[in-house]
C-alpha cells in the first residue's frame, strides 16, 4: 500500500512507522536497558460475525469530530483510492465493501469480519473462483437499493490504470483479462475500453462470483478495498465528478468536499445498522482539515482547549511534541502497530557479493539514523530483522535473523573485515538524498559518516524531494543501494514476497533477479493458503541466507494523539490510522 | 553698477582684515571622507555597533580556532546514539535536561547531536562570507552601472536604465526558488561540488537582484554632477571619459557607495538566513538560517537552541543597520549636529 506520508517515499529518512502495541505505556522508560522489541497483533478471521454491531460498552452519540492533518487528501474516487489516508477513511465511515476489517478489543488487533457479503466469500479448490453473497436491504445514500451488478461496475473501473493510475492493481494481476505472462493488459478497464469487459464477475441472483487468472487466495482481503465497492452503473458516467462526491453506503456520507483541503462528513439516514456487522455511527459530523501546520496541530491537541477536546490527529506527533505530550497526558497517546518496514536494498546487479551486503548490514548505524530521521526510537521505528512483519501470515516463526545484529547494532570492525574479505574495502557506495528535506540531509550525514567508517566510499547524490522518488524507481540512476518502505495491502504473505523479491515487481528496489526464486513464488501462489504460508515462510529465509537481497533496518509505528473527550480510538494496524468507526465523544 | 562708496569702503575693509584670520586661524582642506570619520569618531552608537561588528568579524575568522578552544567541532563527530538519549532524542550532556557543560557550552542538537557552538560559529562565518561577498559584489556593478548610465546620454542610458527597471521588476524569490533545484540536479553527484555551486549560486543571485538600487542612486548623482564646472572643464580639456569617470565623479559619490555598502550587508545576513529557512540556501555547511528551521519544533523544551542563532542575527543585523545609518548621517552634508 502506498504511504501517505510523501516523505515516506523517502523512506527509512522521514516517515511514521510501526510501534509499541496498543494504548501508551507507563512513561518511565527513560533507560537504555529498554526492549525494543514490540509485540505486533495477529488478523484474523470470524465469518460469523453478525449484524448489527456490538454497541461499544458506555459509548455516547452526538458530537462533531474534528481531524487535523499536516498531509493534503488524494483523490476520493474509490477505485483510485490507494493512500493510507484516503483508504481508510472510505472504508471506515463511507463506502462499505464485501468484508471488512475491525478492531477486536480482546486481541488488541485488527480481524477481518464480513460486510456487504454474508460471509469472508467461498473459493473453490483453487482459489480461481470467489463467491460471495451480497445481504438484503443495503442501499446507498440516495435510496436505491445496492445491486450486484454494481460489483461488475465496480471491478471494471478498478481495471482501468488510464483512468486511474494511481488506483491499486490487483484486479489486474489476478483476475481474468487482467495482465498476460508478460504484462500486458488485456482489458483496459471501464472508461479506456467501453465497449470491452473482463468477464470476470458473474452475478447469479445475489451471488456475485470472481474469475481468476491464477490462484488468489487473498481475495477477501482486496475485497476491503474502496475499490471493490459497489458504484452504480447510471451515477458513474463521469468518474471525475464522482470522485468528488463518491455515493455512500456506509454511516456517513460526503457534505462538504474540497479535494486535498478539507472534508465534512455528515450521517447517511439510508444507512442501517441492521446490515452491518462492525460499523457504529455514534458521532453526528466529521470535519476534516488537511495540509495543516504540523506542529501548530500538535499544540492545539496537546492544549486541549474548547473544541479541541473532540479533535484528532492521524499523523505521528513530532518527536519534541510527544515528549510533551508524554508528560501532560500521556493518556490521549495512542500508540501502536503501523503497516510499514523499511529495507535499505543494496542494487544487486552492481553490488554482486552477499558478504558485501552482509558488511552493509553491519555498517549502516540503524539508531543514528532514526534519530537523525526525527524517529521516536521504540515507537515510530524500532528493530527488525525478518522481511514478513509481525502478525501477518507466513511470518517466520521462530524468529532469525540472517545478519545477526538484532537488527540494531552497528560494528564497523566486523564490516571492514567483511569487505577485507570480499576485497572491497574502499568501494564507493552512490545513495540518494533529498538536500531540501533537514532530516534527509542529517541521515545522509550519519549515513557517510558510518560507511565511511566501515571501509565504503560514500558518495551522497543529492536531489530534491519532488524528484526523490521518480530518481529512485528509475532502475537507471547511478547509485549502488536505495532506501524504502513497504507496507502491508493485507496480512498475508503475498503482499510480502513478490513485490520485494520477484523479478521486476515494483517494489523489487534491489532489482534481485533470480530464475528459482521466481519459480517458487509463483509455486507457492498455488497452493492452498496453509501450505502456501509455510512454503512462504521457508522461502523467504532461504532468500535471505543465501541471497541477502535487503537489509531490514527497522520496523514503523504510529503516535497519533486525541482530545480528552474522544473516546475508542485505536489503532487500525492495517492501515496504522485511527479506528474511525469506534469513535464516541462523551457529552 | 558700481558700489556706492561707503560700501565699497567697507568691502575694501573686510578683504584687509582677511589676511589677519589666515594668520591665526589655518584652514586645512578637509576631504568629504575625513569630515566623516571625524563626526563618526564621536557617535557613540557608531563605536559600539563597529566594535560588535568587529566581533563577529573575529569570530568568523577564527571559527576553527574558536571551536579548537572550546573542545568542540562542527558536523557529526559523534554517533548520534552515542550522545543522545533515544527516547527523548535530546543530549545526554547539557541543556535542556541537564546542566551546562563546559563539553557542549550551547548544548548538543536533538536528532544529530551536532555540537551548537560550533553550528554557531561556522553559521557566523557563513552568514558573513555571504554578507561581504555579495555586497561588494552588488557594489561594483551598481557603481559601473550607475556610472555607465549617468555619464552616457541617449541609447546606452536608456537601455541601461531599462535593464535596471527588468531586473528591479523581477520576482527575487521565485528566482531563488526555481534556480535551488536546477543546482542541485547539475551537481548532486558530488557533495562538496554541490556546496560550493550553492555558495556560489547564493552570491550570484543575491548580487544579481541587488545591484539595481545603487546603480539607480549613482545614477541620479552623475546626472547632476556632469553638469558642473569641475567635469565641463575637465571635458574641455580633453580628459578622457574613463578618468572622468574613476577619477573626477568616483570621489564625489563615495558617499552614497559606502551608505548603500553598509546598509547592503544586514540585509544579505538577513537574506541567507531566509533563504536558509526556505530550504533553498546553502545545506551543506553550517548557516544559522539552516539551524533556525532545525530547532523551530524544539523551541518549548529547547528554547536555547533557536534563541543562539536568532539573538546572532538579530544582533549582527542591527549592529549592521545602526552603524550603516551612522555612516549616512555622517556622509551627509546637511546634517549638522
Amino acid at each position: 500500500m502506498k504511504w501517505k506520508k510523501p516523505m515516506a517515499a523517502i523512506g527509512a529518512l522521514a516517515l511514521l512507522a510501526a510501534g509499541a502495541c496498543g494504548g501508551s505505556d507507563d512513561g518511565s522508560d527513560t533507560d537504555s536497558e529498554r526492549d525494543l522489541d514490540i509485540e505486533g497483533a495477529g488478523l484474523a478471521q470470524d465469518p460469523n460475525v453478525e449484524p448489527p454491531a456490538a454497541e461499544i460498552e458506555g459509548a455516547q452519540s452526538g458530537g462533531t469530530v474534528t481531524v487535523l492533518s499536516a498531509l493534503g487528501l488524494n483523490t476520493m474516487h474509490p477505485s483510485e483510492a490507494y493512500y493510507t489516508n484516503t483508504g481508510s477513511i472510505l472504508t471506515n465511515l463511507v463506502t462499505r465493501t464485501l468484508t471488512q476489517y475491525r478492531y477486536n478489543p480482546e486481541i488488541e488487533g485488527m480481524e477481518l469480519v464480513p460486510d456487504l457479503a454474508t460471509d469472508l466469500g467461498r473459493p473453490n479448490e483453487d482459489f480461481t473462483e470467489w463467491t460471495f453473497t451480497l445481504r438484503d436491504g443495503v442501499r446507498y445514500e440516495d435510496g436505491t437499493e445496492v445491486q450486484p451488478e454494481d460489483f461488475v461496475t465496480a471491478t471494471e473501473m478498478s481495471f482501468d490504470r488510464t483512468q486511474f493510475p494511481d488506483g491499486a492493481e490487483y484486479s489486474n494481476e489476478y483476475f481474468l483479462n487482467g495482465y498476460d505472462e508478460k504484462g500486458n493488459p488485456l482489458y483496459e478497464g471501464r472508461y479506456t475500453d467501453p465497449n470491452g469487459s473482463c468477464e470476470c464477475v458473474e452475478v447469479n441472483g445475489n451471488d456475485i462470483t470472481f474469475k481468476m487468472a491464477r490462484p488468489f487466495p487473498s481475495m477477501n482481503y482486496w475485497a476491503t478495498f474502496p475499490a471493490m465497492s459497489p458504484i452504480p452503473a447510471d451515477k458513474s458516467q463521469d468518474p471525475d465528478q464522482y470522485a468528488l462526491h463518491p455515493l455512500s453506503t456506509g454511516p456517513y456520507m460526503f457534505d462538504e468536499y474540497e479535494p486535498e483541503t478539507s472534508l465534512t462528513l455528515v450521517k447517511n439516514p439510508e444507512w442501517d445498522p441492521n446490515t452491518d456487522p462492525a460499523r457504529h455511527q455514534y458521532v453526528d459530523q466529521w470535519n476534516m482539515e488537511f495540509l495543516e501546520d504540523s506542529s501548530a496541530l500538535d499544540q492545539v491537541i496537546i492544549e486541549d482547549q474548547g473544541d479541541a477536546q473532540t479533535t484528532l490527529t492521524y499523523d505521528n506527533l513530532l518527536l519534541p511534541d510527544y515528549q510533551k505530550a508524554k508528560q501532560e497526558a500521556p493518556d490521549r497517546i495512542v500508540e501502536g502497530q503501523d503497516p510499514c518496514q523499511f529495507y535499505v536494498y543494496p542494487d544487486t546487479r552492481k553490488i554482486t557479493d552477499p558478504k558485501v551486503r552482509e558488511a552493509m548490514a553491519w555498517a549502516y548505524p540503524y539508531e543514528d539514523a532514526w534519530l537523525a530521521g526525527g524517529e521516536i526510537v521504540g515507537v515510530t521505528r524500532s528493530p527488525e530483522t525478518q522481511i514478513i512483519p509481525r502478525g501477518v501470515d507466513g511470518r517466520v516463526e521462530p524468529p532469525y535473523d540472517v545478519y545477526g545484529n538484532g537488527g540494531r547494532e552497528t560494528d564497523p570492525e566486523r564490516a571492514r573485515q567483511l569487505l577485507e574479505e570480499a576485497g572491497k574495502v574502499g568501494m564507493p557506495l552512490r545513495f540518494l538524498y533529498a538536500s531540501d528535506d533537514p532530516p534527509s540531509v542529517d541521515v545522509k550525514d550519519v549515513l557517510v559518516r558510518a560507511w565511511r567508517e566501515a571501509g565504503f566510499d560514500p558518495k551522497p547524490v543529492a536531489t530534491t524531494v519532488a524528484e526523490f522518488s521518480t530518481l529512485r524507481a528509475d532502475p537507471n540512476t547511478p547509485i549502488d543501494y536505495r532506501t524504502g518502505g513497504w507496507c502491508l495491502d493485507w496480512p498475508a504473505w503475498d503482499s510480502w514476497l513478490p513485490p520485494l523479491f520477484q523479478t521486476d515487481q515494483y517494489a523489487n528496489y534491489s532489482f534481485f533477479s533470480n530464475k528459482q526464486v521466481d519459480q517458487r513464488i509463483r509455486e507457492i501462489q498455488n497452493l492452498p493458503p496453509e501450505e502456501a504460508t509455510e512454503a512462504a515462510s521457508e522461502l523467504e529465509q532461504d532468500i535471505m541466507e543465501q541471497y541477502k537481497p535487503v537489509i531490514p533496518v527497522g520496523k514503523g509505528g504510529v503516535a497519533m494523539m486525541h482530545g480528552s473527550r474522544i473516546n475508542g480510538m485505536e489503532v487500525d494496524s492495517v492501515y496504522g490510522l485511527p479506528t474511525w468507526r469506534d469513535i464516541w465523544i462523551s457529552q | 553698477m558700481a558700489l556706492p562708496p561707503i560700501e565699497a569702503d567697507e568691502a575694501l575693509h573686510h578683504v584687509d582684515e582677511v589676511p589677519e584670520v589666515a594668520e591665526t586661524k589655518v584652514i586645512h582642506g578637509r576631504s568629504p571622507l575625513r569630515i566623516a570619520f571625524e563626526r563618526l569618531r564621536h557617535d557613540k552608537v557608531a563605536l559600539v555597533s563597529a566594535v560588535v561588528v568587529l566581533f563577529f568579524i573575529l569570530v568568523a575568522v577564527f571559527a576553527p580556532l574558536i571551536s579548537k578552544a572550546f573542545g568542540v567541532e562542527e558536523g557529526i563527530v559523534e554517533n548520534p546514539s552515542d550522545v543522545l538519549d533515544p527516547t527523548t532524542s535530546y543530549g545526554l550532556e547539557g541543556p535542556p535536561f541537564h546542566g551546562f557543560t563546559w563539553d557542549h557550552p550551547l548544548g548538543i542538537a536533538p536528532s544529530t547531536g551536532k555540537d551548537l557552538l560550533a553550528e554557531w560559529l561556522y553559521g557566523a562565518r557563513t552568514s558573513l562570507e555571504v554578507a561581504f561577498i555579495t555586497a561588494i559584489a552588488a557594489t561594483v556593478l551598481g557603481i559601473v552601472i550607475g556610472l555607465l548610465a549617468g555619464f552616457s546620454r541617449g541609447w546606452l542610458d536608456r537601455i541601461i536604465s531599462f535593464v535596471i527597471d527588468l531586473f528591479l521588476s523581477f520576482p527575487f524569490i521565485l528566482g531563488a526558488l526555481s534556480l535551488a533545484p536546477i543546482l542541485i540536479n547539475r551537481w548532486g553527484q558530488d557533495a562538496e561540488k554541490l556546496d560550493q555551486a550553492q555558495f556560489v549560486s547564493l552570491i550570484l543571485i543575491l548580487s544579481f537582484f541587488s545591484w539595481m538600487y545603487l546603480a539607480r542612486l549613482i545614477r541620479g548623482e552623475v546626472l547632476s554632477l556632469r553638469e558642473r564646472e569641475f567635469i565641463q572643464a575637465a571635458r574641455v580639456i580633453g580628459v578622457p571619459t574613463r578618468r572622468i569617470l574613476f577619477r573626477e565623479l568616483l570621489p564625489n559619490l563615495i558617499a552614497p557607495i559606502v551608505v548603500s555598502f553598509s546598509l547592503g550587508l544586514p540585509a544579505f545576513v538577513a537574506a541567507e538566513a531566509g533563504l536558509a529557512y526556505l530550504g533553498i540556501g546553502l545545506t551543506e555547511r553550517p548557516t544559522w538560517g539552516q539551524t533556525i528551521v532545525d530547532a523551530q519544533p524544539h523551541f518549548e523544551i529547547f528554547p536555547l537552541f533557536l534563541w543562539a542563532p536568532l539573538i546572532g542575527i538579530m544582533v549582527l543585523v542591527i549592529a549592521l543597520n545602526l552603524l550603516g545609518d551612522s555612516l549616512r548621517d555622517a556622509f551627509d552634508p546637511k546634517t549638522r549636529r
